[in-house]
């Protein structure tokens, strides 16, 4: 009742004072923004790390071959035992077989202005491994012409030292992309040419990639020796830092991108940093609410008399309780609302700033978070309600 | 109904044997409308019956049963259901809240639980108390005789079966204690209350079902 609780307010007061009910506020604001923002962040690094628009660009690629050694020399095929071992690791998302091509091919250029040519080689990998969209990674002999995917180091090494010693032009990735090469396929008796074209430059595996289908007409029909096993192999692998990975690889004597390893490192220190704010989070949430606990007891235990008094008159511990808890319990749930709002401002702006770096995370804050805080709300209810009741029942 | 089985209170232990009592340790019942005065010396309990009957106390031997449960097995909030619901009380030593005004004092016991009556009522009985100018004064800067007034109004304000007064008119003048007596046997008529109610002095001007001696 309205009345009541006018009357309640004026005989129970904060009379422990202001600034030990704003220090609590503030350190319980810091605390739940702090466990919130944790939340949050594990949330968008699980979506980067697990969403399909994502996964390419985030998720580790390693390409893995055997160890070029005396031992191994031209033995350097990966049995289909070692794929299976491969794709039965806890650590492998997916497995792609990089497939060498086993016969002569050149590529040369058609225009007299930009004249050059080379032997070259081939791999093939599957169109999941490619890092690069919106492109069409297939080919039949009707096609107009054979996609091939370069390395980016490649373009670099002819734009930076090749085109300056042969005093050839500089080339940007969209005139390559632009010119039609000849390439050419050498068999025994016969050898045929196609057009080929550079549809991207990838980072990702460091060799002339060209659709499995394209490799698999070609080494059927053109090659020189029977010979078709898997040399390399590419995984796809959350964490390329786990350090079963690297236990395994060293165990079965195969090598991959130490660079690779050098970024699980950094995501390492992220996952620290979350963790650490978390468990930061937890601690000053644990004070703050210990706080707010010594708050209400000094508030009572200030209004111990009236409260005596007022039960003396008939009113029922269940009235102080519920009022008590009306007076304390909407400043949480205000606090709770803000922090909420808080986030979602930041989650905005994170969104909007990871999105121009193709990085694209959800712009709404998460339902966990969300659950989160209701949970936090729940836990100080209950902390609140027991603090009330061991006061105004003894 | 009150049952009173055998009471003794610690304090008055050793000296039971001392001197008779119509009360202490007697099997007695105290039934619904009656209008009971208790009349005793300084120093025989008066206060600690009526604070026992209103469950303010339990340091006593045997058992007092209120419309037939032991008030001692009551929870904290059957005793507050009580207090709002059935049993009101005139305090010696008033208890009222020195910094609310008279008229919230009395509002406090009106609001406890579902009203029995309009707010209006407080200015009716004021008026008829003579303490209606005070109304808005804070408790604790009125005159014995006026707060022993505002007591009287808070107690009739609620609804009760029975009201315990515990020497109601000890700082009211004989005109103001015959003023309250009226509005007290009006209100207990109203609800077909009882009363029990300790007085030093000898007073004719109520009506009691029975006197005892404690």
């Amino acid at each position: 009742m309205k009345e009541l609780k006018i009357l309640l307010s004026k005989i129970i007061k904060d009379s422990s004072g202001r600034a030990k009910l704003i220090t609590a506020i503030f350190g319980l604001t810091i605390a739940i923004l702090l466990l919130l923002i944790a939340v949050q962040l594990q949330v968008n690094y699980n979506y980067l790390l697990n969403s399909k628009t994502n996964r390419d660009s985030i998720a580790d690629f390693l390409v893995i071959n055997k160890e070029v050694t005396d031992a191994t020399l031209g033995n350097t095929q990966m049995e289909n035992s070692i794929i299976k071992e491969i794709k039965s690791q806890p650590f492998t998302e997916a497995v792609g077989l990089l497939i060498p091509s086993r016969f002569k091919a050149s590529i040369e250029s058609n225009s007299t202005q930009f004249p050059f040519y080379t032997d070259i080689s081939f791999e093939s990998v599957p169109p999941d491994f490619i890092d690069l969209s919106g492109t069409n990674w297939t080919w039949n002999e009707q096609s107009p012409f054979v996609p091939i995917i370069i390395p980016t180091l490649f373009l670099d090494f002819y734009n930076f030292q090749f085109s300056l010693s042969q005093n050839l032009p500089q080339l940007t990735p969209a005139i390559v992309k632009m010119v039609l090469f000849k390439v050419t396929v050498y068999g025994k008796n016969s050898n045929r040419s196609f057009n080929g074209k550079i549809v991207g430059f990838s980072d990702r595996i460091s060799s002339m990639l060209v659709p499995t289908e394209f490799m698999n007409w070609g080494n059927n029909l053109y090659a020189t020796d029977t010979n078709t096993q898997v040399s390399r192999l590419i995984i796809r692998t959350k964490d390329p830092g786990n350090p079963e990975l690297s236990k395994f690889l060293k165990t079965n004597k195969l090598t991959t991108d130490s660079d690779k390893t050098r970024f699980s490192k950094y995501r390492k220190v992220v996952d620290i940093v979350v963790q650490l704010s978390s468990i930061i989070g937890v601690i000053l949430f644990v004070f703050s609410v210990l706080i707010f606990t010594l708050f209400i007891q000094i508030t009572i235990a200030n209004c111990k008399d009236e409260i005596k008094l007022l039960v003396i008159l008939g009113t029922s511990p269940k009235q102080l309780s519920k009022f008590l808890m009306g007076k304390f319990f909407p400043i949480y749930c205000w606090l709770v609302s803000f922090t909420v709002f808080i986030i979602m401002v930041m989650q905005y702006f994170l969104h909007r700033v990871l999105d121009t770096q193709l990085i694209f995370i959800s712009q709404l804050i998460s339902p966990i978070t969300l659950f989160v805080a209701l949970f936090i709300l729940g836990a100080i209810w209950w902390a609140n309600k027991k603090t009330i009741q061991q006061s105004v029942y003894t | 109904m009150f049952e009173l089985n055998r009471v003794i209170p610690f304090p008055l232990k050793e000296k039971m044997g001392e001197h008779k009592s119509d009360i202490w340790n007697k099997q007695i019942q105290f039934e619904p409308s009656e209008r009971i005065k208790i009349t005793a010396p300084s120093g025989t309990g008066k206060t600690t019956l009526i604070h026992q009957l209103y469950g303010l106390r339990i340091d006593y031997n045997g058992s007092i049963q209120f419309d037939g449960i032991n008030i001692k097995h009551l929870e904290a909030d059957q005793i507050a259901f009580q207090r709002q619901s059935s049993l009101s009380i005139i305090f010696q030593d008033l208890k009222l809240f020195g910094h609310l005004s008279a008229r919230e004092n009395i509002e406090l016991k009106r609001v406890l639980q579902k009203p029995f009556y309009e707010s209006s009522m407080i200015n009716e009985m004021a008026k008829r108390l003579g303490v209606y100018d005070i109304l808005d004064q804070p408790a604790g800067i009125c005159s014995f005789g006026e707060q022993q007034r505002i007591c009287i109004i808070r107690a009739l304000i609620q609804p009760f079966k029975w009201i315990l007064m515990d020497e109601p008119f000890s700082h009211l003048d004989l005109n103001n204690q015959h003023l309250a007596r009226e509005l007290i046997i009006e209100e207990c008529t109203k609800r077909n209350a009882g009363f029990m109610l300790t007085d030093l002095n000898e007073d004719n001007s109520f009506t009691y079902s029975r006197i005892l001696h404690l």
